[in-house]
């Protein structure tokens, strides 16, 4: 294994580290008292807290932003995909040359969208207001991770750089916004929790109440 | 490197509660906000003024800067790059500002937050830091500390209570012809426990009246507590949690006393959250009786036959607003609908409606709050457009606060409207037998 290797290894490491200190923190405290009396399930509210309500049709934000909401999807497909790209790399499986070449161009792609959302971050005044360095670090470090990825993929001699910024990408999530990363999934099973047991989310609507 | 600031004993209470109930839920919607401002049109502040002041994630911010600088490496060690903030004079002005000035903590934005943060959660999370460092409005502080003293939000006297419940009874007694229907007061072992919103005895005697015709026409076994009967909880908008920990349970000692089966939440959205939702958690167990809504039990009566309504009694067109604590905050979203469409001949909705309601403006303690007072009725403007859309010439909603709220809009927006509780469409649909 080259240094870069080494490099990247260890800093997936301190990820992995982080990322479980993290996830320790929550589970020592995972489970908020609440002996109120259920009204609706805690279950299905999680479940739709993952699939309906994630979707434009009934998440306001996303059908009034659909452009914006377009590219934060699109750019953070791009994080996976680059991730899957970066695996491969590591172990030095090559895909036939077609596919590396299509996968660079969607991941230039993908960047791009990242790239817009950072303009946009700067132009707008509001979004300026709620933003501090640490946002656009951290857009640009995904952006630049996924542009590395498409070089790397196209010339095999940017390799070893990609390796050094995904380890600096693994080795900041933890510290700045990119932690949203590690609580997302966290995130939305305390909240499909709190409007499920309420029968807000996943309740079925009307039944005995239809008129 | 950023050193702290030197701390008052106040700010170090703050900062002890704070990390006190770092449990968690608090920790992972802390870690969550990822600055997109996607919510700030689903603020009705934001949308009003168009201010990045009042975008939800600003209110989140308030929080989560003091949670970066004290509880992150990087809020330690490099403030300005994750955009940490000690907790100071400053911090602490526009925080109240923010979480007691900008938001009805009304949970639209959580629902359509792109990440799925609580704001409210943390909004009231940063209302009771700021109860350490005694920053509550004066307004909302005297509305819980009435609450304490007297027994009730209004700081009525019991004896006033008493004499207002036997005009009441007078009145019910003329009104359905039987000189035997009565407003029980502090009945032992009835089915219900019937609650009320101060502002009903104070102001609006007729909800009162029109919730006993109801338990009349049903034949109900009910009573009201005359010395523990306010369901209002306004320590829930303030923070404090020790105020609210105590005013729920002087109710539940009530229920047990007066040998209760069910506990009945009058027409007032916060108060039925905070004992149904919060107060178990408040008190550290579960009741021993049954909790329900005024709402659910009166559709419930009409489902099941306990009463007859005749729509044809109510044929101007009725609108309903969702009481967001009601609604969003406590799943009770059918059931009022289910009773207006049963009450009146021609029922349309908002756009939106439901868990995508507008909150009204009144809610998180703002009516109590005379420093917002204008923020309060111009960001009631967006409710003032839903109602004037639908044409309607009558609007019911299942909340106290917002009826008051809803009034003034009504005045200053020249609306034309009637602003009546669900019960009270209901009781003027009532088919006596």
């Amino acid at each position: 294994m080259s240094i870069p290797h080494w490099i990247l290894l260890a800093c997936f490491g301190a990820f992995v580290g982080a990322s479980l200190f993290i996830c320790a923190q929550i589970a020592a405290s995972a489970r908020t008292f609440d002996p109120s009396k259920p009204r609706g399930s805690s279950w299905a509210g999680v479940v739709y807290s993952f699939t309906g309500a994630m979707s434009p049709l009934k998440k306001e934000s996303a059908r009034r932003h659909m452009p914006t909401y377009l590219l934060g999807l699109i750019f953070h497909g791009g994080v996976f995909f680059a991730f899957a790209w970066l695996v491969a790399l590591f172990f030095d499986a090559r895909a036939p040359f077609i596919w590396t070449k299509i996968s660079a161009w969607v991941l230039g792609a993908t960047a791009l969208c990242g790239a817009a959302l950072l303009v946009k971050r700067i132009v707008k005044a509001d979004l300026r207001d709620l933003s501090c360095p640490d946002d656009y670090f951290s857009n640009g470090l995904v952006v630049g991770f996924q542009v590395m990825t498409a070089a790397a993929l196209v010339e095999p001699g940017f390799t070893g750089a990609l390796f050094i910024c995904a380890g600096a990408l693994f080795l900041y999530i933890p510290l700045g916004k990119l932690r949203h990363a590690i609580y997302f999934p966290m995130t939305r099973i305390y909240l499909g929790e709190f409007f499920g047991k309420r029968g807000v989310w996943g309740a079925k609507r009307g039944g005995q109440w239809e008129v | 490197m950023g050193s702290v600031n030197r701390l008052t004993d106040e700010q170090k209470k703050a900062l002890a509660l704070f990390a006190e109930r770092m449990d968690g839920r608090l920790r992972t919607h802390l870690n969550s906000c990822v600055h997109c401002g996607l919510c700030d049109e689903s603020c009705h502040y934001y949308l009003r003024y168009r201010d990045a002041r009042y975008i939800p994630a600003n209110k989140v911010e308030q929080l989560t800067r003091i949670y970066r600088r004290y509880h992150t490496v990087l809020g330690r060690l490099l403030p300005r790059w994750v955009g940490a903030a000690d907790l100071n004079d400053e911090t602490v002005k526009e925080m109240v500002d923010v979480v007691f000035g900008g938001c009805s903590m009304c949970g639209r934005c959580a629902l359509h937050c792109s990440v799925g943060v609580d704001i409210p959660f943390l909004v009231q999370t940063a209302r009771s830091m700021l109860v350490e460092l005694g920053m509550v409005p004066k307004g909302l502080q005297s509305t819980v500390d009435a609450a304490i003293r007297t027994g009730n939000n209004m700081a009525i006297p019991r004896e006033e209570f008493v004499d207002t419940l036997q005009w009441l009874e007078e009145d019910l007694r003329m009104e359905v012809g039987d000189e035997t229907a009565s407003i029980p007061r502090d009945a032992e072992g009835k089915r219900i426990l019937y609650t009320l919103n101060p502002r009903e005895p104070k102001f609006f005697p007729l909800s009162i009246s029109a919730m006993a015709k109801i338990y009349y026409a049903a034949k109900e076994d009910w009573t009201i507590s005359t010395r523990c009967y306010d369901v209002t909880n306004y320590a829930y908008f303030s923070g404090d949690g020790e105020a609210a920990r105590e005013l729920t349970r002087r109710l539940h000692d009530e229920v047990q006393k007066l040998r209760a089966d069910t506990l009945v939440l009058a027409e007032c959205g916060h108060g039925a959250r905070a004992i149904r939702w919060e107060g178990p958690r408040w008190i550290d167990k579960a009741y021993p009786f049954n909790v329900t809504t005024v709402v659910e039990l009166v559709a419930e009566f009409i489902r099941s036959g306990r009463i007859t309504l005749d729509p044809a009694k109510n044929t101007k067109r009725v609108t309903l607003h969702d009481p967001c604590n009601l609604v969003r905050g406590g799943g009770v979203i059918e059931e009022q609908r289910f009773a207006l469409k049963h009450a009146c001949t021609d029922f349309v909705e908002m756009t939106p409606n439901r868990v995508n309601n507008y909150c009204c403006g009144g809610g998180g303690g703002q009516l109590s709050m005379g420093e917002y007072r204008d923020r309060r009725v111009e960001t009631g403007q967006i409710k003032a457009e839903q109602i004037r859309k639908t044409g309607a010439k009558i609007v019911a909603t299942p909340c106290h606060n917002c009826i008051d709220q809803l009034m003034e809009l009504n005045r200053v927006y020249d609306l034309g409207v009637e602003i009546k509780t669900v019960c009270e469409v209901v009781a003027d649909a009532l088919v006596l037998k």
